[in-house]
């Protein structure tokens, strides 16, 4: 039978010592989306990944792949795997141990598929860990990750700290190579523009809260950005947008639920970049708790 | 099975140093004193321990030598070896309380414990893969050591004392009962689940503290002193003391010797038959149970 949720969360808290990290968070993701959590520092995208790993323990209903991550990590982790930027590997390893050891305890890592990947890069099978660049070491968590064949994948911030090349590299290689349209992969970045064009839906977060979520192409219907012409501005303005803000002394205005011929015909009208939308409706979220 | 191999595997891989390196180094020393002293290079005489040939220019030692029948050899070459190996299983001791103390706690450090919590291990059998690799296979690694010492000292021995004309070759070796070689593996493991409630109070501390070492001794001190002045009673501090010992040798054993000997087979049942052992189990249970909940929420130091 066919899963309907990869993963379903429902009031999902956790408290750290004098914060609350995760504010009943609700989230649906569903099998094959690739979903990105967007968000500043302190927004809880961290925690609810790692919580979706099962390895923090939080309050509410959490289910991934159909099992309980606090109940059943050992169960879980045979089908979801994940690269967070916390996760360091073994610095005294080899990189040939490290394959031997993921072969030796993940039941479904493929150890001639993993030396393949490694094969096409720079990496040599007898390097330390600790003699490999950081943008090795996460070229060599991707590869195996890719040589495992898990419904879930889990980044969260895979590429911190990676100059643009590895980026663009780490992010072509896991949607060409790895992804098959049936995997889930959840995403967590700073680097929005660089995951955008790879996802297929997202989640804006902020202090512990879901602000909003839905697919890209949902995003993309219903908010529109518009770069007036200079004689259009009263007009555009007149439209009531969510959302101005200044861009090189020019004026960008961002609309929700406007009809895209409404706009048309006042000037550059797109689908806002993400990054900008979320920066919109955090402001919108700000000014309305002002008032 | 193939994943607590794997597990145990990496340990190894990890601290060769202490558990295969330092115990090989220790032995190709003592071999080399052995070797040493029966070429006459040189010779050990402290007030503790003599080890020279000059013993072998005594009548009377001479004359022990050729009349002493086989059990009495055995006798002596037993305990003559015990000692001997005694640096090797001290070295072994050292790098296992330093595993014990270092082995959750520097994955908390390094934060390689979110990579080894992310593959599908329990974290009750990573635990249980470190409490064997110390109860069962360290004493495993340690006896081929133990044996090659064995080997070259009778070799060695049988060299001098044909060349001096003293006895013939095989004498040493008619004596020499390679079964110990069963004895001294059962012995070893009894030694470690003797002081099995040790090692792991250690990987309890490095589990939950934030300084392993502090964790460790501090609320032992605490607790031995607040005993002392309240109960007037020095039970933990005794408990202690006993598991650092031979198991053989500590108070609670029923056969009490001053020496150091030869351990025997039924001294493992003696052992085993103990209140006080399973005393020791049932606390290191209960200090596994502690580790295996600490690990699982390691994880807590998020800061988002």
């Amino acid at each position: 039978m066919e899963r309907e949720f990869a993963v379903k969360a429902k009031g999902v808290i956790k408290n750290y010592d004098n914060s609350r990290a995760l504010d009943a968070i609700d989230l649906e993701v569903r099998p094959g989306q690739v979903l990105g959590l967007i968000g500043p520092n302190g927004a809880g995208k961290s925690t609810l990944l790692q919580s979706v790993l099962g390895l923090l323990n939080t309050e509410g209903d959490l289910e991934v792949l159909g099992l309980d991550p606090r109940k059943d990590r050992h169960k879980l982790l045979q089908k979801v795997c994940s690269i967070t930027d916390v996760a360091v590997l073994p610095k005294w390893m080899t990189v040939e141990q490290v394959l031997q050891y993921v072969d030796g305890v993940h039941p479904r890592f493929n150890l001639e598929k993993a030396n393949s990947i490694i094969s096409r890069t720079d990496i040599k099978n007898h390097s330390k860990i600790k003699t490999l660049s950081r943008g090795l070491v996460v070229q060599l968590h991707l590869s195996i990750v890719m040589a495992i064949d898990a419904e879930l994948l889990v980044l969260d911030e895979p590429t911190l700290g990676l100059d643009l090349v590895y980026r663009k590299d780490f992010y072509s290689q896991l949607i060409e190579d790895y992804y098959d349209g049936n995997k889930t992969i959840l995403i967590s970045t700073h680097q929005v523009e660089e995951i955008e064009g790879v996802l297929s839906d997202a989640i804006f977060m902020n202090q512990g809260r879901v602000v909003m979520q839905d697919s890209i192409e949902a995003i993309n219907e219903r908010f529109l950005e518009l770069r007036p012409n200079q004689d259009s501005l009263e007009r555009a303005k007149s439209l009531n947008p969510m959302h101005i803000r200044n861009e090189l002394g020019r004026e960008v205005f961002l609309f929700e639920g406007t009809a895209l011929d409404k706009l048309t015909g006042l000037g550059e009208v797109r689908p806002p970049f993400i990054a900008d939308l979320f920066m919109a409706i955090m402001d919108k979220t700000k000014s309305k708790d002002q008032r | 099975m193939k994943v607590l191999s794997t597990l145990i595997r990496r340990e190894l891989q990890e601290h060769k140093v202490g558990f295969i390196y330092a115990p090989f180094i220790v032995t190709c020393i003592l071999s080399l004193v052995v070797i040493s002293v029966y070429f006459g290079i040189t010779n050990i005489q402290t007030p503790e321990f003599n080890f020279t040939t000059e013993i072998y220019e005594n009548e009377r030692a001479l004359e022990w030598m050729a009349t002493a029948d086989s059990a009495q050899i055995t006798s002596v070459i037993r305990s003559g070896l015990v000692v001997l190996g005694l640096p090797i299983l001290i070295t072994v001791a050292f790098a296992i309380l330093a595993f014990s103390l270092s082995t959750f706690a520097d994955e908390r450090k390094d934060r390689t414990l979110i990579f080894w919590r992310s593959l599908p291990v329990s974290d009750l059998t990573t635990v249980m893969s470190k409490i064997l690799l110390v109860t069962l296979i360290v004493p495993l690694i340690v006896l081929p050591n133990i044996i090659l010492l064995h080997l070259i000292s009778l070799l060695s021995a049988s060299i001098f004392f044909t060349t001096n004309d003293i006895v013939p070759f095989g004498w040493v070796w008619s004596a020499y009962s390679f079964t110990d070689w069963f004895r001294i593996i059962f012995s070893l493991w009894a030694q470690t689940l003797w002081s099995l409630p040790l090692m792991a109070w250690l990987m309890f501390a490095g589990a939950f503290a934030k300084r392993p070492i502090m964790g460790a001794l501090v609320p032992l001190v605490v607790i031995v002193v607040l005993e002392g002045i309240v109960l007037k009673t020095n039970y933990l501090f005794t408990f202690i003391q006993d598991r650092l010992r031979f198991w053989t040798r500590s108070s609670d054993f029923p056969i009490q010797s001053e020496e150091i000997r030869v351990v025997d087979v039924t001294d493992i049942y003696l052992m085993i038959s103990a209140q006080h052992f399973w005393i020791g189990m049932i606390l290191s249970a209960v200090l596994i149970s502690g580790i295996i909940y600490f690990r699982s929420r390691n994880n807590d130091y998020s800061s988002e």
